[in-house]
């Protein structure tokens, strides 16, 4: 008989099955660091010269002429745009800017995660070079982390009325961007409680989210997103999120780690606990206003409420990162969505706060009665009062940062 | 002439030129890379200086994160026995008994590799749901207690890495009993190899209920009801299953494949951070999640690069003694 080596064949095996690790580590290799495809250097001069030039805005500064770019690379959150029922890949804002500017905006849903997207063009900026996108969507603290850095763009005010006119006052003038031109709100959101109302009954203060009530005990849910969590752990303790000092980092964990430990806590997570509220493994959590909105349609009994101690109040920004190939292009961009009629049909879609003054006015005249009736939704225009209770998170230094994040991280496990 | 045998001298090399190269790029340099970056120090901001003086990295690094060092080895450790107790009567099962399904059989056993790796985990969280498809009925009839649960608890990130890496198991013990010449049994039998007791009754009592000890140990489950379970599954198993030709023939011919099975399983479960990340929680936290946040969340590039290099360390030195004691070489002289 044909003698062969023993280890021959466990070693094809082996380098076969290898290979079907390989496969498995570099799609997740590649979910974690898919670059965005280098923006082509269209040079601005190959704009659609269609473009009327009636709607062009007031001329910068410069007097350099310039004109609209043929695309836009845009990168943004899931669900954040207004979609088309029948066709996803469909947006009726972008639509209206080509129709306007000629320009295709390519949209991409690839930010999913703050620290993540920060990954992904940090090697870029680092080196002086373009990311590949023009307009980018990031939190607050992130936004001014950029800013800090010196890796976004100075926007061109005189390229955008509409943001000067009708961005709403409680945005301006923020401490990471005090003469507003790096950042402009694309939403605003508000973390509070949500809890599904069969199982809880209704709650209103952030102390029941540490009561070992046996109806939720295990069953709830914190964010990992630093700010949201401790922000709200500080507003229950009756301090104040826009004051936070290293000190209140301190009492912010040893009041978490009380919830840990007495078995409270189930998990620290990002978006999934709304799937959870969905199936009944969570039944109290902090969560965010837009998403309790979205899974009502799925679950009636889901609420959400602005604790009575307060709650936290985040925007995400578009920013134009250092470098980017259709900066003129991306400012017109900005000021678009600024024009309260496209505010509307971006914020009838999302159901999160929109920042564009005009827009609750804009909505309320919709023909569809169903749209129009958000104009009174209390999550997406909300009252003074509501907004009166919601904090911004301090604007934090680098070393307060990084020492927020360590404790936190420990809590959390990492 | 004289070309033609250089050229035959020189075709091993030019063979394993593509290899090596691609190891060059894809491993050796970054590893370079991230061993130099694990001597850093500083922030994003202000830049990064690499010092030898920041060995320390690597002492702090040991002493806050050696609980999820621990972790990892435990979680990692049941999974592959997990996978081995799973995986080797299936792989035996196909092997003699498949017949004419063998292919349809192996098929099936890395079908499930045609969906996402992520969604097949995010699928485990829909079936050990509080009230899902499994736990719901159960809860309703009164077996299990209402706040009884499995997600985010260490049984879930064991459950979940085990049922990831099992066709990794399978696979090569499959190769390895596949290629065992059945004479070789039936001449054992004819030399009066019969059943194995009371010995294999003995055997598998004590396997039993170290196995069924050390996994409630890993679940923080209770530790009696496990060891008894363990001792009768491990004593039937014992009994009725386990012959002297299994023993003598099959068993020392397979280990090979139980060899590479349980590394293929056991390394990559240890860096897992997918199963710990979905299925789990706070308190199931792994290194590799470490690893992950420090690198991206709190851009702590230095710890996370020594956290790899200690991980890698630790994976090397364990596999090492683990080859030393079940290794391929004297297997194979053995024979």
């Amino acid at each position: 008989m044909n003698e062969r080596s023993p280890r021959t064949i466990p070693d094809i095996t082996r380098r076969r099955f290898l290979q079907g690790s390989s496969l498995v580590g570099f799609s997740a290799f590649l979910a974690a660091c898919s670059t965005p495809g280098t923006g082509s250097a269209a040079p601005s001069t190959a704009a659609s010269a269609s473009a009327p030039a009636s709607v062009e805005p007031v001329a910068s500064p410069s007097s350099v002429p310039q004109s609209p770019s043929a695309e836009l690379n845009f990168a943004n959150w899931p669900l954040y745009i207004d979609t088309d029922a029948d066709d996803e890949t469909k947006h009726k804002t972008l639509e209206d800017f080509k129709a306007k500017y000629g320009t295709t905006v390519k949209y991409s849903e690839v930010i999913n995660d703050n620290d993540e997207f920060f990954g992904t063009i940090q090697p870029a900026l680092q080196a002086g070079q373009d990311t590949g996108w023009d307009l980018i969507v990031l939190t607050d603290w992130m936004a001014s982390r950029l800013i800090r850095l010196g890796w976004v763009e100075q926007l061109d005010l005189a390229n955008m009325p509409n943001k000067v006119a009708n961005m709403q006052d409680v945005y301006k003038g923020v401490d990471f961007d005090p003469t507003d031109d790096h950042h402009a709100p694309w939403q605003s959101g508000m973390t509070g409680l949500g809890f599904d109302t069969v199982v809880t009954g209704e709650l209103t203060s952030l102390a029941s989210l540490w009561e070992a009530n046996p109806k939720w005990k295990g069953k709830v849910t914190f964010l990992t997103e630093m700010r949201d969590t401790i922000g709200l752990t500080l507003l229950k303790l009756g301090k104040d999120p826009t004051q936070a000092a290293q000190a209140d980092a301190d009492t912010a964990i040893a009041e978490i780690q009380k919830a840990i430990d007495a078995g409270i806590i189930r998990a620290f997570t990002g978006n999934e606990y709304a799937e959870d509220l969905v199936s009944g493994n969570v039944v109290l959590a902090m969560a965010w206003s837009g998403d309790i909105l979205v899974k009502q349609a799925e679950k009636e009994t889901l609420a959400w409420h602005l604790p009575d101690e307060g709650g936290m109040l985040w925007t995400d920004n578009m920013l134009i990162p250092k470098g980017a190939q259709h900066k003129y292009t991306a400012e017109l961009f900005i000021d678009f969505v600024y024009d309260p009629p496209i505010a509307a049909q971006i914020a009838a879609y999302v159901n999160y706060v929109t920042p564009v003054k005009g827009a609750k006015e804009a909505i309320a005249k919709d023909a569809d009665p169903d749209v129009a009736a958000l104009a009174e939704s209390p999550l997406i225009f909300p009252a003074d009062d509501v907004l009166a209770k919601v904090k911004i998170f301090k604007t934090l230094a680098e070393a307060d940062e990084s020492y927020f994040n360590d404790k936190f991280s420990a809590v959390t496990g990492n | 002439m004289n070309v033609r045998k250089r050229l035959i001298a020189l075709t091993p090399y030019l063979l394993l030129a593509p290899g090596i190269l691609w190891l060059l790029v894809f491993f050796v340099y970054p590893s370079i890379q991230m061993f130099i970056s694990s001597f850093w120090s500083g922030t994003l901001e202000s830049g990064f200086t690499a010092s030898p003086d920041n060995w320390t990295t690597y002492t702090k690094a040991l002493d806050r994160y050696s609980p999820q060092f621990l972790r990892s080895l435990v979680y990692g450790g049941a999974a592959t026995i997990i996978c081995f107790l799973i995986a080797y009567p299936l792989a035996y099962t196909i092997a003699f008994r498949g017949g004419r399904y063998k292919n349809l059989l192996l098929f099936l056993v890395i079908a499930p590799f045609f969906t996402s790796f992520l969604l097949r985990t995010q699928s485990w969280k829909i079936i050990l749901g509080d009230d899902g498809i499994l736990f719901g009925p159960l809860k309703d009839i009164g077996l299990l207690p209402p706040e009884f649960r499995v997600l985010a608890t260490p049984a879930a990130v064991i459950a979940g890495i085990a049922y990831n890496f099992l066709p990794f198991m399978t696979l090569p013990i499959y190769v390895s009993l596949e290629k065992i010449d059945g004479r070789l049994v039936e001449a054992a039998k004819d030399l009066y190899a019969g059943p194995w007791r009371p010995g294999g009754t003995i055997a598998g009592g004590v396997l039993g209920a170290l196995v069924g000890a050390g996994l409630a140990a890993a679940l923080s489950y209770d530790l009696i009801i496990f060891a008894v379970l363990g001792t009768l599954v491990g004593i039937v198993v014992g009994t009725f299953f386990i012959s002297q030709s299994f023993l003598r023939i099959v068993l020392p011919l397979s280990l090979p494949g139980v060899f590479a099975g349980s590394l293929l399983t056991f390394i990559p479960a240890m860096g897992d951070f997918v199963n710990a990340e979905i299925l789990g929680n706070t308190q199931t936290r792994m290194i590799g999640n470490v690893i992950q946040s420090r690198f991206l969340e709190n851009n702590d590039y230095p710890t996370a690069a020594a956290l790899s290099f200690i991980l890698m360390a630790a994976i090397l030195a364990m596999v090492a003694i683990y080859a030393r004691v079940l290794g391929t070489e004297e297997l194979t002289s053995a024979r």
